[in-house]
């Protein structure tokens, strides 16, 4: 496709604005983190961007689709980690939502 | 008529990401975020990138958005949550919170997208017009070389990480007991 990279590249920050909207505006805490996994594929698309527009106009190169493999699987693990903290606090207090958790010495 | 199918794409996303952040219910939350992940895919394979966008599906819409789902269906969230005592909004933080994040994100959005067209015309023109090689721009062997010489390192760090995150979730989501079969209290 021929679409140029500046299109790649905003449609990458629109991700990454709704993301971080999502993040600080919502109070369910699944939501929260599923607001991070979009934060981290806006991140990904910008790599995707980069490696085409320096594989188009140099030899192939291959940096950021590792960049890209290595994210997923920090994604992975964050949400592996952040959804094993959420069933822990709601065993305490039978609810997701961020406010029961201001103060996490009660 | 790729390039459409691309636009179409990124519409979708942009569509379904404002649906992850506005659902009432958590479930549709997360089949948003499921087809935004999708269209994501479309993208990579439409850009060149066919390894990507098949871990894409694999990992992301196979594993990661299973997870979330069955953590809504297990704590059963499905429903639309109740306003509490209080009478606020129980999606959002009150109006002065959601404000300063709203603003927080329309602030970095529009600075990335400034800058991001203002640098564009010092971008370097590729002479074929992103002609796509035969085997895509995440060649396999490539990828396979790089990740197993220049960047051991990291892979390594990657599976010492994996393995940690299996222990360390596991001990947080036991169910601890609060009395042993001898009768003592756990701390």
């Amino acid at each position: 496709m021929s679409v140029p990279t500046e299109h790649l590249l905003a449609l990458a920050a629109i991700l990454f604005a709704i993301g971080v909207a999502g993040f600080f505006t919502r109070r369910n805490l699944i939501v929260v983190l599923m607001s991070i996994e979009l934060m981290l594929n806006a991140a990904n698309l910008t790599l995707v961007a980069g490696a085409r527009l320096h594989s188009s106009t140099g030899p192939l190169q291959v940096d950021g689709p590792i960049f890209v493999i290595f994210i997923i699987a920090v994604a992975a693990v964050e949400a592996a980690v952040g959804l094993a903290l959420v069933i822990a606090l709601y065993r305490q207090k039978q609810t997701v939502s961020l406010d029961a958790f201001a103060r996490l010495e009660d | 008529m790729v390039d459409l199918l691309f636009y179409v794409a990124a519409l979708v996303a942009v569509l379904t990401a404002v649906g992850v952040v506005l659902a009432r219910n958590p479930v549709i939350s997360v089949v948003s975020l499921l087809t935004c992940f999708g269209s994501l895919a479309v993208i990579y394979l439409l850009a060149g990138f066919q390894f990507l966008a098949a871990i894409q599906i694999l990992v992301y819409g196979g594993a990661i958005m299973v997870l979330f789902l069955f953590v809504v269906m297990l704590l059963n969230l499905g429903g639309l949550s109740p306003e509490d005592e209080d009478g606020d909004d129980p999606l959002f933080h009150d109006r002065r919170r959601s404000a300063g994040g709203l603003a927080v994100a329309v602030a970095l959005g529009s600075a990335s997208l400034i800058g991001i067209l203002r640098g564009a015309r010092h971008l370097a023109e590729p002479a074929n017009g992103y002609a796509l090689p035969d085997e895509g721009f995440d060649a396999l062997p490539a990828l396979a070389e790089a990740m197993f010489t220049r960047y051991s390192l990291p892979f390594e760090a990657a599976s010492v990480l994996l393995l940690a995150t299996t222990v360390g979730v596991m001990v947080l989501a036991k169910r601890q007991r609060a009395v042993t079969p001898a009768g003592e209290k756990r701390p």
